[in-house]
Parts: structure tokens; sequence; C-alpha cells
């Protein structure tokens, strides 16, 4: 079964106008396994498979199916072929119910009217097939986004798919949710089903996968074995740099007296978090750790003001700070990197200069404006500073890759030169390379004396940058331990402490 | 090399279409009427005449409403009161005019109250009315379709109860001056619309304010959280919508000398909302253009201008208009620019010799 090949992409070029995206690349895939395709951001393995989605339409090579040469027009032409995709972002209606969305566009029908009993039955067998025992006539929004994205993989499954593709499903997903998809996976490799896996999480590719293709800036670097190659390996082909330069990171150093510049005092806010008290001192970097929907984000967005806060009080730099809303804390020195950058950081349509210069914008009012000259020195030292990869300042941020839109908005709260800096999940998404970057230019801010709060949902590299480690569980602080010499099993042995309780209500 | 003229960028600009169909629209008004482009100039009155002119002086009331309607679409919403609050401004400025000087029967050249308070008062009352859409839609949450709903229902009833269903006319000579006047040989609407669109313009693109309403039109959540107010944005966009038909309204019904809130405005949201659209802004929000927006007006003029050159029936200029204005929205919709874009960049290949860098 493994050897019966079901894809193949020879030669395959695209060029888009000023740039080689793919150049010459293969890729083949078998009947009954998982393939993982690794590579940065801007690497052209979205390009790929766009090309394969019939996103884009290559420039030269060829694509068989199954022996039969292809060329896929549409993304609906691409599902005809059996070519099904589940993208990063949820891309259901969450306003429709779990059924609904699964069968949407091609409902079942009985006497010319929608079979409604049998949507429901076969939806209810499908869940039941990923282990989820879930109400499929609540609308999808009811659930989390990890059984939303087993929603749109049962979509996918349902329809007669030859080959699955998943792209970046993990990222939002917490340990057990992430076995849990991987379960699924392996039950549909065992039925012949090809499977494309494209994750930035390196420990899931060697957990998971039986092959793996690596690309970097549009070349073909290899495809392994995944008992043919190691993770040190991995990374260095990817990033074509030996991988002990980018991971030289210093954590940040404070004296023991040093002054507070953001102290928290039993702040709380209805329906999100009861009661948190914190402190961070000058140049510190504090650390948030704990499962998704722990409370991490909810602390940010108070101290932030994104929601407002009902009790307890804050200062910031010493003075008290009254903040209802983003903008008072934008005036108190602020910034604010909420997790989902899609959402909630990048304007999409307006360039990368706009977007830098946004938040000292808005911190001066709109009847004040930086003049184009100061625009586009703000983004053009930014562009240097960060490593920005765009040919100019003014291109749509919304054309950029994951990690360059993360910079930008880094940007963005950078040049408001802010005493505290909030992250939130800064790293998620985003490849090696960057993500190395980000942590650097965190621990750099730090050393110029901003005060960094992290959230991430990755211990290793909280453990790698924090000076202190706030733990959070069912919406409170649990503890607090020193970042220097804590280990990722001591914290979590703190996480799971009774969590055990929570995660059976929560699923 | 950088400044390099960019067909396939041309091709693909909605404004680039907007100039075509005014163009296509001009040549078929052309040759029905060989003079359409003339203009004359007629000293008894010191002003020019000529089809042209009439089409830029009779586009002045959408022009100046859909330079608020611009921003407001760009914020993602829409404005259907606009017509109604012409309606009330036209019936405030003539009961002004009157106050409560019924007896008089002839409309003669006089005012019974200050002029100044003809005009001032109808654009409080508008300025007022578009604040009150936007804290319905800032403050309540609501959308903007649904809030504006409110005024564009009750305000026309609101105009009847000021008159007490009355209408009235007037002889009020420096009042004519609005809508009937002229000023360095071109008719008053003209200019007032020429100040409007200039400090509009300014406004919204000398300071930060364009940048913020298209940020919020984009992404109200990020924007908010980059510390944009984007309340105040909302307030701002909907006030300034409110006094521009207020502005609107006096010109119109300076050009009847009365009042009239049944037919002051009556549809004008739709052609405003039009004019934007075919002016290249999407109803989606984001990226506007006033420019375009002020060509959009006065494409629809022209479309108009044209009917009544073709001599159609009453009728059916509604249809006819209609059927221009789908062809022009098809020329502009993203297929066809898509298609012509394409074409000429393949060209543009070609001649270098099929190499891309």
């Amino acid at each position: 079964m493994a050897d019966h090949v079901l894809l193949e992409m020879r030669q395959i070029e695209i060029a888009f106008p000023g740039v080689k995206a793919l150049n010459k690349v293969d890729f083949t895939l078998h009947a009954g396994e998982i393939h993982s395709l690794l590579g940065e951001n801007g690497a052209g393995k979205s390009t790929l498979i766009k090309c394969l989605t019939g996103v884009n339409k290559k420039d030269g090579g060829t694509i068989t199916l199954e022996g039969k040469e292809i060329q896929p027009q549409s993304p609906q032409h691409a599902i005809e072929l059996g070519i099904s995709t589940v993208y990063q972002e949820v891309n259901l209606c969450p306003n429709l119910t779990v059924a609904e969305n699964i069968f949407v566009g091609r409902q079942p029908m009985k006497h010319g009217q929608i079979d409604w009993k049998t949507i429901n039955r076969r939806a209810v067998e499908l869940m039941s097939r990923f282990h989820l025992n879930i109400d499929v006539t609540r609308p999808l929004s009811y659930y989390s986004t990890a059984i939303q994205q087993m929603v749109s993989i049962a979509r996918a499954v349902d329809i007669q798919a030859k080959i699955l593709i998943l792209d970046e499903p993990t990222s939002s997903l917490d340990d057990h949710e992430v076995q849990l998809l991987f379960d699924v996976m392996n039950e549909l490799k065992k039925e012949g089903m090809g499977i494309i896996f494209i994750t930035h999480f390196l420990d899931q590719v060697f957990a998971v996968s039986d092959r793996l293709t690596i690309l970097r800036n549009g070349q073909l670097v290899g495809t392994y074995k995944i008992e043919d190659i190691t993770k040190v390996q991995l990374v260095t082909e990817m990033i074509g740099k030996d991988i002990d330069t980018i991971f030289s990171l210093k954590r940040a150093e404070v004296a023991e007296n040093e002054k507070d510049m953001l102290t928290a005092d039993h702040i709380g806010a209805p329906e999100k978090l009861d009661d948190i008290s914190l402190c961070v001192k000058k140049g510190e970097l504090v650390g948030f750790a704990g499962l998704l929907g722990s409370g991490r984000t909810e602390t940010a967005e108070m101290l932030f003001g994104a929601s407002k806060i009902t009790k307890g009080e804050m200062t910031v730099d010493g003075k008290k700070a009254e903040i209802k809303k983003p903008y008072d804390a934008l005036i108190a020195g602020m910034a604010f990197c909420p997790e989902d950058r899609k959402r909630d950081g990048i304007i999409g349509d307006l360039s990368i200069r706009e977007n830098i210069a946004l938040a000292v914008q808005a911190r001066k009012g709109f009847m004040h404006p930086l003049s184009t000259k100061e625009q586009n020195e703000l983004a053009d030292k930014y562009i240097k500073a960060l490593g920005i990869a765009t040919p100019n300042a003014e291109k749509k941020i919304g054309e950029l890759s994951g990690g360059n839109q993360q910079k930008v908005i880094l940007a963005r709260w950078m040049a408001t030169n802010p005493k505290v800096l909030i992250l939130d999940e800064p790293t998620r998404g985003i490849d090696v390379g960057a993500k190395a970057e980000i942590q650097r230019l965190m621990l750099e801010m730090c050393g110029e004396g901003v005060s960094v709060i992290f959230i991430s949902s990755e211990l290793d590299e909280i453990i790698r940058c924090s000076n202190r480690v706030i733990i959070m569980r069912d919406r409170e602080k649990v503890a607090e331990v020193d970042g220097a010499t804590c280990t990722q099993e001591q914290i979590l042995a703190i996480i799971a402490e009774g969590s055990t309780a929570a995660r059976g209500e929560a699923s | 090399m950088k400044k390099r003229f960019d067909l396939a960028a041309i091709t693909k600009s909605k404004l680039t279409w907007a100039v075509v169909a005014e163009v296509l629209i001009l040549l078929v008004c052309l040759i029905v009427r060989p003079d359409f482009f003339k203009i004359s100039y007629q000293e008894s009155t010191g002003m020019l005449y000529g089809s042209l002119i009439d089409i830029v002086n009779r586009s002045s009331e959408i022009t100046i409403i859909a330079m608020g309607m611009t921003l407001v679409i760009a914020l993602g919403g829409t404005d259907l009161s606009v017509g109604a609050l012409v309606a009330v401004s036209g019936a405030i400025a003539l009961k002004f005019l009157r106050w409560d000087v019924l007896e008089y029967t002839t409309p003669g050249d006089y005012t019974v109250c200050s002029y100044a308070l003809v005009l001032i008062v109808p654009l409080a009352v508008c300025l007022l009315m578009g604040l009150f859409n936007g804290l319905l839609i800032a403050k309540g949450n609501m959308q903007p379709i649904i809030a504006t709903l409110i005024l564009m229902v009750c305000g026309r009833g609101i105009a009847q109860i000021l008159t007490n269903g009355k209408q009235f006319t007037t002889g009020y000579s420096p009042f004519r001056v609005i809508g009937q006047g002229s000023f360095l040989y071109l008719p008053m609407p003209i200019w007032i619309t020429a100040v409007v669109v200039a400090v509009v313009a300014l406004f919204v693109r000398k300071t930060a304010f364009g940048t913020f309403v298209e940020s919020v039109g984009i992404n109200r959540s990020a924007s908010r959280l980059s510390g944009i107010n984007a309340q105040l944005i909302i307030f701002i966009v909907f006030a300034l919508t409110g006094f521009l038909s207020g502005i609107s309204g006096l010109i119109y019904s300076s050009r009847i000398m009365s009042n009239d809130s049944n037919n002051a405005g009556l549809n004008y949201e739709m052609d405003a909302i039009l004019a934007v659209v075919i002016g290249g802004t999407s109803m989606t929000g984001g990226k506007f253009s006033l420019a375009g927006t002020v060509l959009g007006s006065i494409i629809i003029r022209t479309i108009v201008t044209l009917v009544y050159y073709f001599g159609i029936a009453s009728e059916a200029t509604m249809a006819f208009k209609a059927m221009i204005i789908a062809v022009v929205i098809v020329l502009q919709s993203e297929p066809v620019r898509n298609y012509f874009s394409k074409r000429t960049k393949k060209r543009a290949y070609a001649v270098k010799g099929g190499i891309i860098e």
C-alpha cells in the first residue's frame, strides 16, 4: 500500500511578479502516508499547496493524480478531484449547526426537501469517528476552536477525499486535542488516504509523519524518511544556517531592587477573571504558562483595557492608571500584541507603513497627523531593524507571511516606545527562524528597560526567556516560579494538578 | 524604471473603468445631440450655459451627500436617512422664511427672521440627527442600515409636522442665490459643492482621519486594540453625513424656492450609495476614493441627462437608468477588470521577451 504513488508533482514552477515562488520543485505523496511539508515562512509551502488546490496557477511542471495528469482550476475543482484542504483558520460558518456545516452545499435530499434526519445522523456518526460525542444540532460557535477544527476535518474527510491537506491544524489545539487529531490522521492513513501535514511544531512532525519534504526559498531541499533525519539536521536544513547561532539567547538581567513597572492589585472583570494580582519589574520578562482558556489571554486583555475591569487597581511606572479602554493603556505606556493576529492585529488592506504608524498616530490623535516622511522613516527603521521581508513599505500587510505580519505588529508597538509590552502568543504559527528572532527582539527590549509579559503555549520558549513564570489554571493564578531554575516538568505538574476534573467538564 | 507607466495596474483600477463609462455615455450623448458639448455665455445672468455645466450643477446635491456616504461606506456601513434629512432641512428653512406668518399668502422677497437662522438651524438640526445616527451605531452597537432606517422613515414625518403638512413657497432673493445664483460664470451649487469636496478631502487626507476611517472599516477590533477611538470616528462620520445632507437640502429647496416633504431628497440615499460604489469604494468597507465618488455622482447625472435626450417616456426612465448603471457596474466588476488586466499584463511580458524577473 505504502509504495502506491498517489500524487506526483514534478518540476513545479510558479513566478509572481518580482519573485520566483517555486523553482522546479518535485513532490510525491504515497497512498496511506502522512507526509510533512516543512520550511520557513515564505519558503514556498503555501504556494505549493495553493498550486495543488487550484488557487495559484503553475507556470511550469506537471501534476499527476493516480497516473492521470490534472490541472486544478479552483478550490472547488480540486475538491472534485479528491483534494481536500483544512486551513489553519477555521473556514466554516459559526452560526450554522455542526451538522449543517458538514453538509452545507451537498445536503442529502428526500422528496425534494432537505433530509435533516440523515444529515444529523450522519453527522453524529462522523463525529464519533473522531471520538467526539457532541450535539451536532448546536451552532458551531458554541464549541471550542479545537472542535471546530475537527468539524472542518470531518467535512473534508466526508467528501471522499483521496488527499487531505492539513495546513497548520494544530496551532490552536492543546496537547490532548492534538493527540486526538493524530489518532484520526492515523486512522485515515490506514484507509489509504494521503495526508499532507504542514506545521511549525517539529515534535509533531516526528510524532506523526512517515516522510517529510523540506523547502527553502522556493527550492526543494530534499525528501527524507522520518527515521533518516534528526531534529537538529531538520532545522539546519530548513533555515540553511547553523542552529546554535540563532538559539543563543540570554535571559534579561533584573536587579533585585529594580522598581515595579506594572502592578495589578486584585483586578477582575465579570465573566472573564475574578481576581488576579501581579507585578512586573522594569526590564523584567514575565512568562504566562497554562492551558488554553486558563485565563492567560483574559488577564492580558484586562491589563490592556480590551475588556474593562470592574474591580482592583493598576499602576504603571509608579502612577495609578485608570484603564478603561485600549487608548488609556496606550497613553499609560503599554502595548499589546493580541493572540489572534488576523482578527485583532493586522489591518489587512492597509500598507505596512500605515500599520506600523497606527498606534503612534492613535496616541497623537488624528488631528496631529504624522507626515508621510515621518511615517516612511518609522516604517523603514523597523523594516530594517526587525528584518521584515518585503520589497517596500507600501505592500499590504495582508499579503505578508504570518511571521512578517507579526513583526509588523511588533513594530507598531515598538514605535510607541512602550514601558510595558504584552505579547499574547507572538510566536504561534510562525517558523523556527522568525520565532527565534521574535524571542531575541523581546529580550533586547527587556535590556532597554521595557517590561515584557509573554504568553505562550510552548513551555520551552517560556522557560528559555522568562525571569519569572506565572502559572494559570481555571482562570486563576495558581503559582509563580523562578524562570531560571524551573523545569518544564515542574510547570506541567502544577498545571496538571486538579485540571483533569476541569478537562472532563470542558469536553 | 521606478515610475513606469503601469498599464496592468491602470486596467485593474475601478476608477479607470468609471472614467471609461463616463466617456462612453458622453459620446452617446454627443451622437444623439451633436451640440451636446456646446457652452454659451449669457450676458444677462453672467452665467455659462450648456449641458455639461448643467450635469455638474444638477449633480451637486448627490455629490455633497456622497462625500459623507463615502466615509460611511468606508466604515462598512450605509446611511439610509440622508434623503429624509434633505426634506427636514428644506422644511425647517422654509418654516423660518415664513416664521408664523401664515397669513401671508403671496410669496415675496422678504424674510421674517434673521437670514442666518434660516441657514444655521436646518444645518444644526441635520447635524444633530446625524449625531443621533452615530449614537445608535457607535454606542448602541446597532447595524448602520437599521439605525439609519429609523430616521429614514420618521424624518419625512418630522418634516411634515414642522410645516403642518403644508408646502410653503418663498421669494426671498438671498435664499434663491444658493440654488439658482451664480458666481464667476458658474452656478452657485457648483461652487458650494467644490468647497464641500475640498474641505472634506482636506480634512480626511491631510489629517489622519481618513486612515483611521479605513482602519476601523477594515478591522474594527484591531483598530480599537491599536488605541484608535473607533466610536469617536463613527460619531464624526455620521454627524458629518447628516450635516452634508442639510447643505444638500438647502440647495434643493432653494432651487424650487419651496419645501416638499414628500419628494425632496427622494431616493437620494440610493443615488449617493451608487455614486460611492461606481467611484470604486467597496461596500465591504476599507479603502475609499473621494475623487471616484465625485465622478460616480456625475456619471449618475449624465445618465439621467441621456435619458432625457433620448426622449424616453417618463414611465420608462427609471428602468433605462437602471440598465445603464448595470452596464457600468459590470464593467467595473472584478472578473472583467481581471480579464483586461491579465491581457495587458501578458502583452507587457511579451514585449519584455516573456521574462519575469
